[in-house]
């Protein structure tokens, strides 16, 4: 098995239609809808549990490719990410069964390889940065929401099966934030670009242009600061975030 | 109480080497199966092997912590000899995207039925006064190999429901258990039996099995026909009704993909607001490539508005 694989080996079964987020995004557009499925409709519903589940998915992926990819990194990181992968398995039943409880089903929707791109990431140290805590930061905003959205339509199945996912994905930042340090203790450049890897898709991974700070009912998609704060973000990484997607084009 | 304290068969240094053993085993067996999850096509085998790769990751975690009580450092993995290490890139060998099959019989058929064998038999000779803390760990592993085995099998069966499956992973098991007998077993001591699960009863599967197959009734009918209408056009190059089903730049894609294609069978369709992107597999072209074609609604039907390859378009 090579180390790493190409990210273009992710194997899919024939169900899955695979595009760019870009290209989809510009199809919604084209017809009037938001480039981010906004929650308002059931389908909208559906298809935003549809991306999450395919997230899951590849963050069970990510999380294997790196306990295989790096034998050389101490025993506890590894222990670290076989637990994430077992967490991100689970999730990925959780959304199953939340694709069903919404009458979809596998492939209803196209997959994007955005968390798998970022997964593949050469350095370990850029993956945590990367993955746990700027895509499972990313996370915590968006359950959060779905949590406030599933609550908000009395729908207590949703509502409970997300906040346990919310709750594993608090635990894998604070695994990022932890390894993110220990991965480069000693050494400030790789340091320093495992966290400009993390910025990056901080700004580029805006959902569309509706992820911002302030209340819930307010904006698209709140930046959960206290999901955030209990997964071990400082409040300056918390305001840089809320700045940065003020200027981020939509995705 | 004397007698209690006899009949341990190793010693504190011996039961370390094993342990460590152990250890070299389990933990190559998690980074393996952890590796192959995005290398497998298959959502139940997926999730099979990530459900597993944690609780394999705690065992040679508990062999790993359990070394420095017997006088050895913790957390060491050391194979028992080389051919224990060959045995062990064997097992991990297949990762294409067609050896699901391959993948779940090496670990599943051979590696953790023997890892059971082995573990079965040092925990019947453990002496029960002095060697708890192994006992334990044992334990835990036994009770974590056999759920695991039960839970592969259902996923297995699955994959391997014709002749021509079973008899590649048979002889696929035939060279990993040859592998096996050479090393001695993974202890090196000889040993290189299986515990017999073949076909595990008593046990419900913990995996709720999907057969991971589009459902043609979830497609509009109308779009169906339209898509099969094309198929037909642009093998037998009829340009007027291409024109009519296919914007410009879309047909010479589908005239070249479904020259010398026997027939094309919809495997996908996803949903963008009212367009359908929907998947071909392409059937009588070396390696079954697929297309996609993303179809727009019209006042009296769907247009095809683009149609690409799945990965590298095949040499025409």
């Amino acid at each position: 098995m090579d180390r790493p694989i190409a990210y273009d080996k992710l194997a899919r079964e024939d169900r899955f239609v695979r595009m760019r987020a870009r290209e989809v995004a510009e199809l919604r557009v084209e017809q009037g809808l938001p480039a981010f499925p906004d929650l308002t409709t059931t389908e909208s519903l559906r298809e935003r549990v549809h991306g999450i589940l395919v997230g899951e998915l590849q963050a069970m992926e990510g999380a294997g490719r790196t306990v295989y990819d790096f034998p050389d990194t101490p025993w506890e990181f590894t222990m670290d990410m076989a637990r994430q992968v077992w967490d991100e398995s689970r999730h990925v039943e959780i959304y199953l069964g939340l694709l069903e409880h919404l009458d979809g089903t596998v492939g209803d929707f196209p997959e994007t390889t955005i968390l798998w791109r970022c997964a593949c990431a050469e350095d370990a140290a850029a993956r945590v940065a990367g993955v746990n805590r700027g895509l499972e930061g990313l996370a915590c905003d968006v359950f959060t929401q779905l949590i406030h959205v599933a609550a908000t339509l009395g729908d207590p199945v949703i509502e409970r099966a997300v906040d346990f996912v919310l709750a594993d994905e608090i635990t894998h930042v604070r695994m990022g934030s932890r390894w993110l340090n220990e991965l480069t203790r000693g050494d400030p450049e790789r340091r320093q670009r495992a966290i400009d890897f993390q910025q990056s898709i901080d700004e580029r991974f805006n959902l569309g242009g509706v992820r911002h700070g302030g209340g819930r009912e307010e904006v698209g998609i709140s930046i959960a600061r206290d999901a955030r704060r209990l997964a071990g973000f400082t409040d300056e990484e918390i305001d840089r975030l809320v700045q940065s997607t003020q200027r981020s084009p939509v995705y | 109480m004397t007698s209690e304290l006899r009949g341990a068969p190793y010693s504190v240094e011996v039961s370390a080497r094993r342990i460590r053993h152990y250890r070299y085993v389990e933990e190559r067996m998690t980074r393996t199966m952890a590796g192959w999850i995005a290398l497998t096509p298959e959502l139940p085998a997926k999730l099979v092997l990530g459900r597993h790769v944690w609780d394999c990751a705690q065992h040679a975690d508990a062999w790993g912590k359990r070394l420095p009580e017997l006088r050895s450092p913790a957390q060491r993995s050391e194979p028992a000899n080389d051919g224990v290490v060959r045995f062990m890139a064997l097992v991990e060998a297949p990762d294409g995207p067609d050896q699901t099959a391959e993948r779940l019989v090496s670990v599943y058929r051979v590696l953790k039925p023997h890892v059971l064998a082995v573990y079965e038999r040092h925990l019947a000779s453990a002496n029960r006064v002095y060697e708890p803390p192994t006992i334990r760990i044992l334990e835990r592993c036994i009770a974590d190999e056999r759920r695991h085995v039960v839970a592969a099998t259902d996923v297995l069966d699955r994959l391997i429901a014709t002749d021509t499956a079973r008899a590649r992973v048979d002889n696929r098991e035939r060279d990993l258990m040859h592998a096996l007998e050479e090393a001695g077993g993974i202890a090196g001591d000889g040993d290189a039996r299986r515990l017999s699960m073949e076909h595990p009863t008593g046990a419900a599967s913990e995996m709720k099995i999907d057969d991971g197959r589009f459902e043609p009734s979830r497609l509009d009918e109308r779009l169906r026909e339209t898509i099969e209408a094309v198929g037909r056009a642009a093998a037998a190059g009829d340009a007027s009704v291409l024109e009519e089903f296919v914007v410009a730049d879309a047909r010479e894609t589908l005239v070249a993909a479904y020259a010398g294609a026997n027939a094309a069978a919809i495997v996908a369709c996803a949903r963008i607001g009212e367009y359908r992107i929907v998947k071909l597999r392409l059937t009588g072209r070396s390696g079954g490539p697929m297309l996609q074609l993303q179809c727009r609604p019209v006042p009296d039907g769907w247009r095809v508005a683009d149609a690409r390859w799945v990965g590298e378009a095949p040499a025409l």
